[in-house]
């Protein structure tokens, strides 16, 4: 039996529905369509309100001024965006090459960690050294120091490459200088911060100072961290380290921050704490700020020429 | 107490409340750092039918940290609502899911039962929720609270401004903030995160901050996240502070690893309401986020949702003016990727509610998580659209010190546009007359930073 070919049954049912509820058809009247004019060719070119004097657009590297497309951002605006987080997510995948910290004159030390995807998800493994890298430590470091410095990779193994050495010198001699002794030059791959606990441990230093690659900001992957702890142990917690972070050009850089880790490891001995027990107030430190450069934050996409 | 549950004939067993919590959880890469997750997708639907028949007084009588030996249990216990305790207790998990849902309970009826529930029961029902059944609760969830201005009326979504600068730079600082207010942000606080913690430069930035404020009569209010002790010394130094700050954690231990206990704490909520700048009564302001008891080795095997509530319940006791969960800054070794900080950003926020919190959330994430800004902005989406009280704002969604990714200028508006919510109602008067938004669309002023020159 075949079908009765009635589509309209249900416009049928539904007309008188309508008519029943007294409704009129809930779709609008078709309106003409209002004609194209063609939109300019214009460019959304950033408005820089910020740029009167001392209202302070140079004293960062924060993107200000961009201006907007209705609430949201110029296709300018948006592949600079794209190129920086690429950049960031490429400084977070590097790794630290194994023959680079006995080429710069560092004891290489490694945590458990196996891996860089082990090293994100196992922060355990990496506050603890290996078992090869801690015999390694006894047999041949510096014991009962003041001060033991740490390199270490952290989450960019290209900062603390690139920047590390130098604020790495600074520190011991900013801490030689106040007349502290500095352990042996040490450098850990896959590191978190309380690697610094067993290291300083093991070589009975008072303070123990990791220098490590931070996390990578937009568009960068160049600042270095740094964690103090006094009588560096296990079990030492994150409310007993003091810390400085944004060890870069833009944050304080190197010349600025040695002579105040030193002054932490000073105070730290002298007032025998360190963490939320340390007295800022009474550490002492002159460090004059000297010029800085005004902030520019670099243009990553080159749109050839245009705005 | 049996706790078991039985999927085609088998049997799972779990030891104690404390473990069938963990096991009830959905995925995240802390809880298996901890050991307490799941060992499979089946024990995880068994373990949360075994917690769908507890009853909320059972778990009030097992919380994960016993309270001999934890103070953040005994000032949930000791400060829990007896009657509005009482009202629910005979409820099992899987009840109480449904009377949170069921449309004939109100917002009116959560927050008269909030002071009457634990961490640990916030926790339990999440773990039975979907997202979207997490969203449908804490949008009936109106939590109302006044510093300056007033913030959590329905139909609002504010912000927190956040300038910060990697080295404390007090121009560059206020180019930021200048910049954000100019897009309508900064409602709910313009807060600092510091380079630097000491009380000098603590005062210097908020002194800074309360110029601006001053010169342009903005209603809003004012805070520099420091330590709360740094905090303390810059308030003796007399300076402006509107909200005081401090992370904290779920557990005693974990509050020791950052620094503070209730003690200290109690000592920081009586000199701010002594002698703080804002009109008050809400005054404090703080942070939490998964994963942080763990980082500290101070979870007590318990699973990091659960911790996470027990954050919110020592919170409450200082009746705050704002509480954001900072959700995908700690890293993938606790929250991994877009899913799972998805997932957390919306329980975070639908646990604060519940238990009577003006939540926020920092929907951010790191760029070492596998999280997409695609996944992100959707987050913002999802947030809004589920009342959460306020989220932050930085230009193009990026700290320049801290170094990840959270909301932006642009996506505040977006957002608000979105889903026809406004400011708080003193801030929503004030962009109008400075024509930053003209009937709530962008107005002449909208992103002109000389606005607030």
């Amino acid at each position: 039996m075949s079908r009765p070919v009635h589509a309209s049954v249900t416009r049928a049912l539904v007309a008188d529905l309508r008519h029943r509820l007294g409704a009129a058809d809930p779709a609008p009247p078709r309106l003409a369509l209002p004609p194209v004019v063609a939109p300019p060719a214009r460019v959304y070119v950033a408005r820089r309100p910020s740029l009167a004097p001392g209202a302070g657009s140079d004293h960062t590297t924060a993107l200000l001024g961009i201006g907007h497309v209705g609430t949201r951002y110029a296709t300018d605006v948006v592949l600079q965006f794209q190129a920086e987080l690429a950049v960031a997510h490429e400084a977070v995948a590097a790794v630290l090459d194994d023959g680079w910290a006995a080429d710069h004159g560092f004891l290489p030390l490694r945590s458990r960690v196996a891996d860089h995807r082990e090293y994100l998800l196992r922060p355990d493994l990496g506050r603890r050294l290996a078992p090869d890298s801690l015999a390694r430590l006894q047999a041949s470091a510096a014991r009962d120091v003041d001060v033991q410095l740490i390199l270490a990779d952290g989450l960019s193994a290209g900062a603390a490459m690139a920047a590390g050495p130098a604020l790495y010198q600074a520190t011991a001699d900013a801490c030689r200088a106040r007349g502290l002794t500095v352990g042996s030059p040490v450098c850990a791959t896959f590191a978190r911060v309380w690697l610094e606990d067993e290291i300083g441990a093991e070589v009975r230093a008072q303070v123990a100072i990791i220098l490590l690659g931070e996390r990578p900001g937009l568009g960068t992957g160049d600042g270095l961290s740094a964690y103090l702890v006094y009588q560096p142990a296990l079990g030492k917690t994150d409310g007993d380290r003091n810390m400085m972070s944004n060890l870069h050009a833009r944050g304080t850089p190197p010349e600025e921050a040695a002579p105040r880790l030193a002054a932490l490891a000073h105070a730290m001995i002298a007032q025998r704490t360190s963490g939320v027990g340390l007295d800022l107030d009474r550490v002492e430190v002159a460090v004059e700020r000297g010029y800085r450069a005004p902030q520019v934050r670099a243009r990553l996409v080159d749109t050839g020429g245009r705005p | 107490m049996e706790l078991a549950a039985t999927i085609r004939g088998v049997t799972y067993r779990f030891a104690s409340v404390k473990e069938l919590l963990g096991r009830a959880n959905p995925p995240k890469s802390g809880d298996d750092l901890a050991g307490v997750s799941a060992r499979s997708a089946v024990e995880r639907v068994a373990a949360r039918a075994a917690l769908a028949d507890l009853t909320l007084a059972q778990l009030r009588a097992h919380p994960v940290v016993p309270y001999e030996d934890d103070e953040v249990t005994r000032v949930v216990e000791d400060d829990l609502d007896a009657a509005a305790y009482k009202a629910v207790a005979h409820l099992s998990v899987g009840q109480f899911r449904e009377w949170l849902l069921d449309g004939a309970t109100t917002g009116a009826t959560l927050h008269a039962v909030a002071p009457g529930l634990t961490p640990e029961m916030a926790a339990a029902v999440c773990k039975l929720m979907s997202n979207l059944d997490l969203m449908t609760v804490a949008a009936k969830c109106e939590v109302v609270v006044r510093a300056n201005t007033t913030l959590g009326l329905a139909g609002r979504l504010s912000s927190r401004v956040q300038p910060n600068h990697p080295s404390d730079d007090i121009d560059g600082i206020l180019a930021s903030a200048r910049e954000g207010l100019s897009y309508g942000c900064g409602d709910a606080v313009i807060g600092v995160n510091p380079a630097t913690d000491t009380p000098a430069s603590t005062a210097a930035i908020l002194t800074a901050l309360d110029g601006v404020c001053r010169k342009h009569a903005i209603p809003t209010q004012h805070c520099v996240l420091s330590h709360v002790t740094v905090q303390m010394k810059a308030l003796a130094l007399g300076c402006p502070m509107d909200l005081m700050f401090q992370s904290v954690a779920g557990t005693e231990d974990a509050n020791r690893a950052f620094g503070v206990s209730v003690a200290l704490l109690d000592e920081a909520w009586a000199m701010m309401k002594a002698q703080g700048t804002a009109a008050g009564p809400n005054v404090m302001y703080f942070e939490t986020g998964q994963g942080s008891a763990l980082s500290s080795a101070a979870h007590h095997g318990a699973d990091q949702l659960t911790v996470e509530a027990r954050c919110y319940g020592l919170a409450r006791r200082y009746r705050p003016f704002l509480v954001n969960t900072v959700v995908g800054f700690i890293g993938p070794e606790y929250l991994e990727d877009g899913p799972q900080i998805t997932r957390a950003a919306l329980e975070d926020h639908f646990m604060g509610k519940l238990l009577g919190l003006p939540m926020g959330c920092d929907a951010c994430f790191t760029y070492h998580a596998r999280m997409s800004q695609d996944e992100l902005e959707s987050v913002k989406v999802l947030l809004g659209a589920a009342g959460c009280t306020y989220l932050m704002s930085l230009p193009v969604g990026d700290d320049i010190m801290l170094n990840y990714q959270s909301t932006s200028f642009h996506d505040i508006p977006s957002v608000r546009r979105l889903l026809g919510k406004r400011p708080t109602p003193e801030f929503d008067a004030w962009c109008e007359a400075k024509g930053i938004t003209k009937n709530g669309a962008p107005g002449p002023r909208f992103g002109d930073a000389t606005v607030v020159a």
